[in-house]
């Protein structure tokens, strides 16, 4: 475990200088600070609220100096302090690291950089400099003998790294404050390519997210969070006519040959997203689709009035233009096999099959065979694929009972509404304040007229000649929370009360259906059904196959399968032509982020005046309840602008010192 | 609300800003990237520090003031001496990253920053990296605007101008750090851009990184050149705001000054623009008029500012048969000189330099189209703006106040109407053209020929005008700032409206607050009031007020043109416009690497 020599953090110093370093107790925090990658020790670590220094022959002065560069290098160049200052700071740490500045130098320098901290516009300059000011006020005298005790400058290997609360939130890691630094400057079709580095589905994420950004978003703690989706949207929506023509005149950096031809298994988010960034870097990818349209769960689980087909359709059409081939009404396990694939010359495979089976309730009675029972997930799929895309009449009664607190459940009761069913309940076993659906979606079907049931459980479908007449529900209550946080329910005895109700629709969970695989093929399913991966580079237990997305996580969100489209691109990429798993230094950089954090003093000390979110208007609850236009109208340019510059910019810099 | 700044109890309403308040209760902080009247408050340049302590908090903290709230029971500092020290290091950085060639500058004696290192009580700078600014860029290729990027603050108040004010969009930022500049939409030279060359960013901009395209060195060879007849216009607009330039109050009307001093100079004819804006009445008028007889492409949008001609050629090309086929002023002048007074003074067209003085840096531009030079030789060979001309003034070391005035001489060009000198305001055209169109339908001359419906500062007006017993009322609207111009464009293409007759000026205001005028330091239409007062005074006084009354247009169609619209004036008097739309197309590697080159 790493020791800290010396150091200081928000203010906090250690000084074990005068001890062996064997007396220095082992302190937990520094658990993943003992080498960036195997073999390589850390030997001091640089950040936007201080730094540590674990081995005694660090050069402070080029420490300093490479943090300082790179700070200097990422000021956005528009508020004077940071813009200018960094540079001077730079110049004469420069001097100083190569032997040609004096002691009075540093005085210099530590006026500018309180100068810089105080003073800055944005995050970036009012954290650049803490380190180095801690570094001057508790450690001078270090400071001193180095510099009186040098030959000319040094280089220390090491890397510096730039974040942000929000980018580190979110599972694709996108550069969120820069694709609103682009919107700020005027440039929409940059901002978008700074998303589309990420993922093709920019309009869609925009649409659906569930922003675990926003959540990090450090605005909260002065206002409200800075409309990060909405910002995606807008520039997605703005530029979607153009979008696709972009890619068509792509060439690839490095064309990889045509025999390393890759075959994903999903037209869903998990699957766009590999096979986008796999055609990307170069490789053959042809996609293999069970459904006659793309977007998996995107295109069949969220419904028309939150995302359009339209919008979907477009940006799936991206993998198209790059020359990618999507084979739809194909099937795994019904139309080919593993096995074929490898015969057909496929080299790897990535599947992004999703979770399409329905988890049933448990209650009596309960058949999936009887007339009014459908899982939510395949309501979604009827309403979207028969009656939006073909036109096919349904005929779903005039009361439904939806089991489930999730965004499906969500989806299930406001489609419900629109396919004009009279009466929509919905029952959930918790409270609201834990129904793990977006807020949004939930006060959305209120305004709209679901009924809701909390703290209700179902026990009994009451059913005669095979067709769904009432659902017997019990009242539940709240227990103590238990380890991990999350509060017990117990049923009430004797609360049991009937809901008359024409369908039950439980969208309480979902599974892998798990005929797409043989046992031959040696693809492992894990104890709860999911398919087994490695976590860096999710291959199966299968040499060569590759896994991602629901199927892998359990259902999860948008984001978090095109995160996993990503990475199990890499991995193929790593498995067809590196041989390796290649050292990525910014995940490492992120995860000695992640292990910083409880260190972080929080909150924001500076009066910010209030500038409070851009209120997206909604189509009236009157009359979108009965249609599947989409429900969020866009925000104007003027709006996106000043949306845009609510961002508090919150980039800080980090930087290591290494061994090699 | 109660705060207190310097131990001043100071009250507040609950969204302002310490600046807001200290400004309010009269306490001075140094700023220079803020611009109140527009709401320009992008706190990039931090100069406006204050020390503030909150309510029940012994800490003191040093913040912007411009972005700051001013909270109940705060207590603001505005001269401790750790502030003066902040804001004198804040000035010295900005100094460091600015090319201080200050003697030669175009800003010199009109700069903010110089003012602000006054304020702050810099006496020296110590940080000279020349290589800071060296390589930012320089652009010349409008030929209208000129920029200088090693001179700019990033106070940002040019891209809030084009941005939000103009809805122009042409101003973009472009890489990061030291490198970061305000750029052009897809990185184009200025000439190649959207940019209209309304010049407002030049209105705005503290320092002398925007400037007017410099002609006044032709003028002088021009003056001094015995072979040339110099034959000089001004604009309307011109006399009311140059007075400025030389510490007179804003809308003292000059004109008499300007006769003297060009004649001063050595100018050889000195005449109004004024008189061909009565004739572009004359010929506008009577273009309205067939459109509207003969089922003609309607609504007609009036052609005289070149900003606008600009914007719809470059955003509404499909717009174009809407667009007045009349000449602007400026351009009727030209060619009117370089003909009929060529003809009547007897002096060789290819001697006679027409120089025009203009509120306006489009102008410039419009000079240069195709259409208006003929076998070589332009219509309009320099336009000055007035900031030009003040300088041109200064160069030869005239004191405009001091000058006797004196009046208009030339017996060809020489008189003009009320109708002509409004020209300089928003909804003037529309008002002398209206004068004169209400005469041709009735027969009659309107009754209350001030007409209130038109005049205003209200982006867009509508007015209904009643032309008599029989005849169909004529709706009009009248639009001034690009936005404004678009949003008039967007109704009338979205068929929510449905006018007969519009007016745009590109600039806020019109030609009066025109992108060549003097401007003002902090504050961006300061003396717009005024202008505006003392053009509407002009008219007011004027014996004649409307364009058909004019003696020496009557002439001029008796002795040379014909009629209004006749072959001949449609030769000289009339224009056709072009589709200059700019497709992009963009690749993803392409805005790819440009990211990747930021990041």
């Amino acid at each position: 475990m790493a020791k800290v020599i010396f150091g200081a953090w928000d203010g906090n110093v250690i000084d074990n200088r005068n001890r062996k370093i064997y007396e220095i107790e082992e302190d937990p925090a520094f658990r993943d600070f003992d080498e960036f990658n195997p073999g390589n020790p850390i030997k001091a670590f640089f950040g936007g609220h201080g730094f540590f220094i674990f081995e005694k022959d660090v050069d402070l002065l080029d420490a300093a100096l490479q943090h300082m560069e790179r700070v200097a290098r990422e000021s956005c160049g528009k508020c004077t302090p940071c813009r200018v200052g960094t540079q001077i700071i730079k110049s004469k740490l420069e001097a100083m690291a190569a032997g040609q500045a004096a002691a009075p130098a540093l005085d210099e320098i530590e006026t500018i950089a309180e100068h810089i901290q105080s003073t800055s516009m944005c995050g970036l300059g009012q954290t650049a400099t803490v380190a180095l000011l801690e570094m001057m006020r508790y450690f001078r005298e270090e400071l001193l003998y180095q510099l009186e005790n040098r030959n000319g400058a040094v280089r220390q290997p090491g890397a510096t790294y730039l974040s942000a609360p929000c980018i580190e939130a979110c599972p694709s890691r996108v550069d969120v404050p820069r694709y609103i630094d682009y919107i700020k400057d005027g440039k929409f079709t940059h901002s978008l390519g700074v998303i589309l580095q990420k993922y093709p589905m920019a309009a869609t994420c925009g649409r659906v997210c569930v922003r675990f950004c926003e959540m990090a978003c450090r605005r909260t703690q002065v206002d409200e969070a800075v409309g990060i989706k909405v910002l995606k949207r807008f520039v997605a929506d703005h530029e979607k006519y153009t979008t696709n023509d972009w890619f068509s005149a792509y060439s690839v950096p490095e064309k990889k040959p045509d025999d390393l031809k890759v075959a994903v298994i999903g037209a869903g988010p998990a699957g766009i997203s590999a096979a986008y960034h796999l055609l990307l870097k170069g490789y053959p990818v042809d996609v293999f689709e069970a459904r006659a349209v793309p977007g998996g769960m995107a295109a069949t689980g969220i419904p028309e009035y939150r995302l359009p087909k339209e919008v979907l359709r477009k940006e799936t059409g991206i993998i198209e233009t790059l020359g990618g081939k999507i084979f739809y009404g194909r099937k795994m396990g019904r139309d080919f096999t593993l096995k074929s694939l490898y015969a057909d010359g496929y080299q790897a495979v990535f599947l992004g099959v999703g979770t399409h089976k329905g988890k049933a309730m448990g209650a009596i009675g309960e058949d999936p065979k009887l007339k009014g029972y459908a899982f939510g997930v395949d309501l979604l799929l009827k309403i979207n694929h028969d009656y939006i895309d073909r036109g096919i009449p349904m005929e779903l009664g005039e009361k439904m009972v939806v089991v489930g607190g999730g965004n499906v459940a969500m989806d299930c009761v406001r489609s419900a509404l629109r396919m004009g069913v009279r009466e929509v309940h919905l029952v959930y076993r918790r409270s609201r304040n834990e129904m793990p659906a977006d807020q949004e979606e939930v006060e959305g079907a209120e305004k709209e007229g679901v009924i809701f049931h909390f703290l209700t459980h179902p026990t009994r479908i009451i059913s005669e000649n095979g067709r769904i007449k009432g659902l017997e529900l019990i009242k539940m209550e709240l227990g103590e929370p238990d380890k991990s946080g999350r509060r017990s329910v117990t049923a009430m005895q004797g609360s049991e009360f009937t809901l008359e109700t024409d369908a039950v629709v439980p969208a309480i969970g979902q599974q892998v259906e798990h005929g797409f695989l043989l046992p031959e093929d040696d693809v492992d399913f894990n104890k709860w059904g999911m398919i087994d991966v490695k976590e860096d580079a999710l291959m199966t237990t299968r040499k060569g196959v590759f896994a991602g997305g629901d199927c892998v996580t359990g259902p999860a969100t948008l984001i978090q399968a095109m995160a996993q489209g990503e990475r199990g691109a890499e991995g193929i990429d790593n498995y067809l032509t590196h041989g390796r798993i290649r050292f990525n230094p910014d995940l490492r950089m992120s995860r000695l982020v992640h292990a910083i954090q409880p260190m972080i003093k929080k909150g924001v000390s500076i009066p910010i005046k209030h500038e409070y979110r851009v209120k997206v208007r909604e189509l009236d609850p009157e009359i979108r309840k009965r249609i599947f236009e989409e429900v969020e109208e866009p925000i104007s340019v003027d709006e996106a602008y000043h949306e845009a510059s609510r961002c508090m910019r919150c980039y800080r810099v980090y930087s290591v010192i290494t061994e090699q | 609300m109660i705060g207190y700044i310097n131990g001043k109890e100071v009250e507040f309403n609950a969204d302002d800003t310490v600046l807001n308040v200290a400004k309010k209760t009269g306490h001075f902080i140094p700023t220079l990237c803020e611009m109140a009247d527009i709401r320009h408050v992008p706190g990039t340049c931090r100069v406006c520090l204050v020390d503030i302590q909150r309510k029940n908090d012994s800490h003191h903290q040093i913040v912007t003031s411009c972005t700051t709230p001013m909270e109940e029971g705060m207590s603001v500092l505005t001269r401790t001496s750790a502030v003066r020290a902040k804001q004198r290091l804040q000035v010295e950085m900005l100094l460091a990253d600015h090319n201080q060639d200050c003697a030669t500058c175009i800003r010199h004696g009109n700069c903010e920053l110089q003012d602000v290192a006054q304020f702050v009580g810099l006496q020296k700078t110590r940080y000279h990296y020349p290589h800071f600014y060296l390589e930012r860029t320089q652009d010349s290729s409008s030929a209208a605007i000129e920029r200088d990027m090693s001179k700019c603050i990033r106070c940002f108040r040019c891209v809030t101008v084009c941005r939000e004010i103009q809805g122009a969009d042409v101003l973009v930022i472009k890489e990061k750090g030291l490198a970061t500049e305000i750029s052009v939409r897809d990185q184009l030279p200025l000439g190649d851009s959207d940019c209209v060359s309304c010049g407002q960013c030049i209105l705005v901009c503290p320092v002398g990184a925007l400037a007017e395209k410099d002609d006044t060195e032709k003028v002088i060879d021009y003056l001094y050149d015995p072979e040339v007849v110099t034959v000089f216009q001004f604009a309307p607009a011109l006399r009311v705001a140059l007075g400025e330039e030389f510490h007179m109050a804003p809308g003292a009307n000059v004109e008499g000054q300007v006769i003297t001093g060009l004649k001063n100079l050595g100018a050889d004819v000195v005449l109004d623009t004024n008189f061909t804006a009565d004739l572009v009445i004359m010929e506008e008028g009577t273009e309205l008029l067939n459109r509207l007889g003969e089922n003609g492409c309607l609504p007609m949008f009036t052609s005289c500012c070149p900003g606008w001609v600009n914007y719809a050629e470059k955003n509404y090309p499909e717009l174009r048969p809407h667009i007045s086929t009349t000449r602007s002023p400026q351009q009727c002048f030209g060619v009117i000189a370089k003909t009929y007074l060529a003809e009547k003074m007897n002096v060789d067209k290819k001697r006679m330099r027409v120089i025009s003085i203009m509120p306006c840096t489009a102008k410039k531009e419009e000079a240069q189209r195709p259409e208006f030079i003929q076998d070589g030789i332009p219509d309009v060979d320099v336009v000055l703006t007035t900031r030009e001309f003040a300088r041109l003034l200064k160069r030869e070391g005239t004191k405009l106040s001091e000058l006797e005035p004196s009046a208009f001489d030339n017996i060809y060009m020489g008189e003009y109407t009320g109708a002509a000198a409004i020209f300089g305001t928003t909804g003037g055209v529309m008002e002398a053209a209206l004068r004169t169109v209400h005469k041709k339908i009735t027969g009659l001359e309107l009754e209350s020929i001030e007409m209130e419906a038109v005049r205003g500062l209200e982006h867009v007006r509508e007015a209904t005008i009643d032309m008599g017993e029989g005849n169909p009322t004529v709706r009009v609207a009248v639009a001034h700032s690009l936005q404004g111009a678009r949003q008039v464009v967007e109704a009338v293409q979205n068929k929510e409206a449905d006018y007969h007759f519009v007016e745009v000026m590109a600039c806020p205001g019109g030609c009066m607050g025109g992108g060549g005028q003097p401007r003002s330091k902090h504050a961006y239409q300061s003396s717009w009031q005024a202008r505006q007062a003392a053009l509407y005074n002009i008219d007011r006084e004027a014996p004649v007020r409307q364009s058909h009354n004019n003696p020496l247009i009557i002439k001029l169609y008796d002795d040379f043109l014909g009629k209004p619209c006749s072959h001949k004036s449609h030769d000289l008097l009339h224009t056709s416009y072009r589709d200059r739309k700019r497709i992009v197309q963009h690749t993803m590697k392409k805005i790819w690497e440009e990211i990747e080159a930021r990041e």
